[in-house]
């Protein structure tokens, strides 16, 4: 599916870090393109240095080599730009906040003006799914919700490019589908280019439109999978056909040396 | 009887039996010597009748000592005007003196935390001095106080001033520093400036540990007050149990001491569900006392 301009380019991208004064080297000559419109899943066992290539593209860490180019300019640590959102692993919505309060924010920040903000906020409360919501405090709603009011939190201010480290990482399985339904509603929509970081397979193939595999540590690009299933796409009933199983044997596979070689001493 | 009743019901019997001591133990002492400590000597503790009837004095109800007030014949307002360090005008000069020095604790604590907790250059610099300076006993500089500033209202707010701020500024220190990066990062990639992310995510997370001393502070700035007031004053509570003293009167001090627990027990409680109201969105309310 090679449609559109180039959004997302690495190349040959390094990371290292220091442990006990020794180099452990995370990511080792990482190079891939991601398209507009694309949804792409960067998919490994844990230590493969998903998360670190994800958060050097968010500008968050920065790289010990090669480049990063964001629709055709090299990125700067700590500058991240205007059109990239990003959706934290860890729930990291401000306590302090309501969930309005916290959808909101970044509206707050670019001063919209309330009247419009409360009806934009109260827009993504209901396209979320918390309508009566608006008012609670995150201590008070279960992880999917706070991940929903994540998501929105990133989404209100249409970015075009959408980081997401694991996001549904800490969600038991019924919850995951929900909030996979959610999130391909809404994706549907905008079409955003997105790049996805999961260590969950089924997870990757109903939400992707391409897998990129990463082998275990130091993280290098092991394949690249089309994922050529038709959308819109039900997340429960995507599970039960016939080519959703034959890919998934064929990626698990490829998937299962790499934890088997994470594993080994 | 359900157990909140008979909590209640224990806790009333108690109190009355420890004033019924306090009344008439020292009667039973003369008797028995042995059975009764010395400490319940009047002389030392007064009575609680005593302690009564002083605060009626004290307080303008009972001036002459005999007639309750006559609010027609206005002996109750002369009392007030002729008695320099009554009740009332103690109670309100303390109070003010402890909320001024508790107010200019707490802001100036969190001003000054914030800006060394914010810049590593700044408190590498004046923290060994900080330290040092927290470490002297601040009781110990209320004389040096009320020599510079004199006996009025500011000696009593600059030693409150100077036993709060310390404890707002560590607790507001702590708190700038142990702000949740994610959420710094979160702000960030949400566009937030560094200015935006100081306002909107190191001061919030910061004040759920300056509210954390909030009720402390409140009852450290009575303290810096009463010792002020010990030192030198004219109006206050800590004046008027140093008058007391000097008079042999115990029911006068006594008078003073429950006033000061009144006080004492409203200013926490008020600090209480403020903190309260200001850390709603908390999980669990862990305040520290």
């Amino acid at each position: 599916m090679q449609r559109g301009r180039v959004r997302i380019e690495v190349k040959g991208l390094d990371k290292s870090f220091d442990v006990d004064g020794r180099p452990l080297k995370v990511v080792d000559g990482v190079s891939f393109t991601i398209r507009e419109g694309e949804f792409v899943a960067l998919l490994g066992p844990s230590g493969s240095g998903k998360s670190t290539i994800l958060n050097m593209i968010a500008t968050l860490l920065g790289s010990s080599g090669g480049e990063i180019e964001i629709d055709g300019e090299a990125i700067v640590t700590n500058r991240p730009r205007r059109n990239v959102g990003y959706v934290f692993q860890k729930d990291s919505l401000f306590p302090w906040r309501t969930v309005a309060g916290n959808i909101g924010y970044a509206l707050e920040l670019i001063g919209v003006a309330a009247g419009e903000r409360r009806d934009r906020v109260e827009k993504a409360i209901a396209d979320a799914g918390l309508k009566g919501f608006d008012d609670f405090y995150p201590a008070s709603l279960s992880g999917g919700m706070r991940q929903r009011v994540a998501l929105m939190r990133t989404l209100i201010v249409r970015p075009e490019i959408l980081l997401m480290d694991e996001p549904f990482g800490a969600l038991d399985t019924h919850t995951k589908l929900e909030m996979h339904e959610v999130l391909l509603r809404l994706w549907d929509r905008q079409k955003q280019t997105v790049l996805f970081v999961t260590h969950d397979l089924g997870e990757a193939l109903t939400l992707a439109d391409r897998i990129i595999l990463l082998s275990a540590r130091p993280g290098r690009l092991k394949q690249d999978f089309d994922v050529p299933f038709a959308r819109p796409r039900n997340a429960v009933t995507l599970r039960e056909t016939a080519e959703y199983g034959a890919l998934f044997s064929r990626i698990w596979h490829s998937l299962g040396e790499e934890f088997a070689r994470g594993a080994a001493p | 009887m359900s157990r909140r009743w008979s909590t209640l019901a224990w806790q009333i019997a108690i109190g009355l039996a420890l004033l019924a001591v306090w009344q008439w133990g020292w009667l039973v002492n003369s008797r028995v010597p042995w059975l009764v400590p010395s400490i319940l000597d009047p002389y030392f503790v007064s009575t609680p009748s005593q302690i009564w009837d002083e605060f009626l004095r004290l307080s303008c109800l009972k001036p002459g000592g005999g007639d309750w007030i006559g609010w027609n014949d206005g002996s109750f307002p002369r009392c007030l005007t002729k008695a320099q360090n009554n009740l009332w005008i103690a109670t309100a000069v303390t109070l003010r003196n402890t909320l001024f020095g508790f107010l200019t604790g707490v802001s100036s604590g969190v001003v000054f935390g914030l800006l060394l907790g914010r810049s590593d250059r700044l408190s590498e610099i004046f923290l060994p001095y900080i330290v040092a300076a927290n470490s002297i006993p601040r009781i110990a500089l209320a004389p040096l106080i009320i020599l510079a500033f004199g006996i009025g209202a500011v000696s009593k707010v600059v030693t409150a001033w100077l036993i709060v701020v310390f404890l707002v500024f560590f607790n507001t220190f702590e708190g700038a520093r142990s702000v949740d990066r994610d959420h710094v990062n979160a702000a960030r990639l949400l566009g937030a400036s560094e200015w935006q992310i100081t306002r909107t995510v190191t001061i919030p997370s910061t004040m759920a540990w300056v509210f954390a001393s909030l009720t402390p502070a409140i009852s450290f700035a009575l303290i810096g007050v009463i010792v002020g007031e010990f030192i030198g004053a004219e109006h206050g509570i800590g004046r008027m149990i140093i008058e007391a003293e000097a008079r042999g009167e115990a029911a006068g001090m006594m008078v003073a001491i429950f006033v000061l627990m009144i006080v004492g027990v409203v200013l926490a409680a008020g600090v209480r569900r403020l903190q309260t109201y200001l850390l709603r969105w908390r999980p669990s309310q862990q305040v520290a006392t």
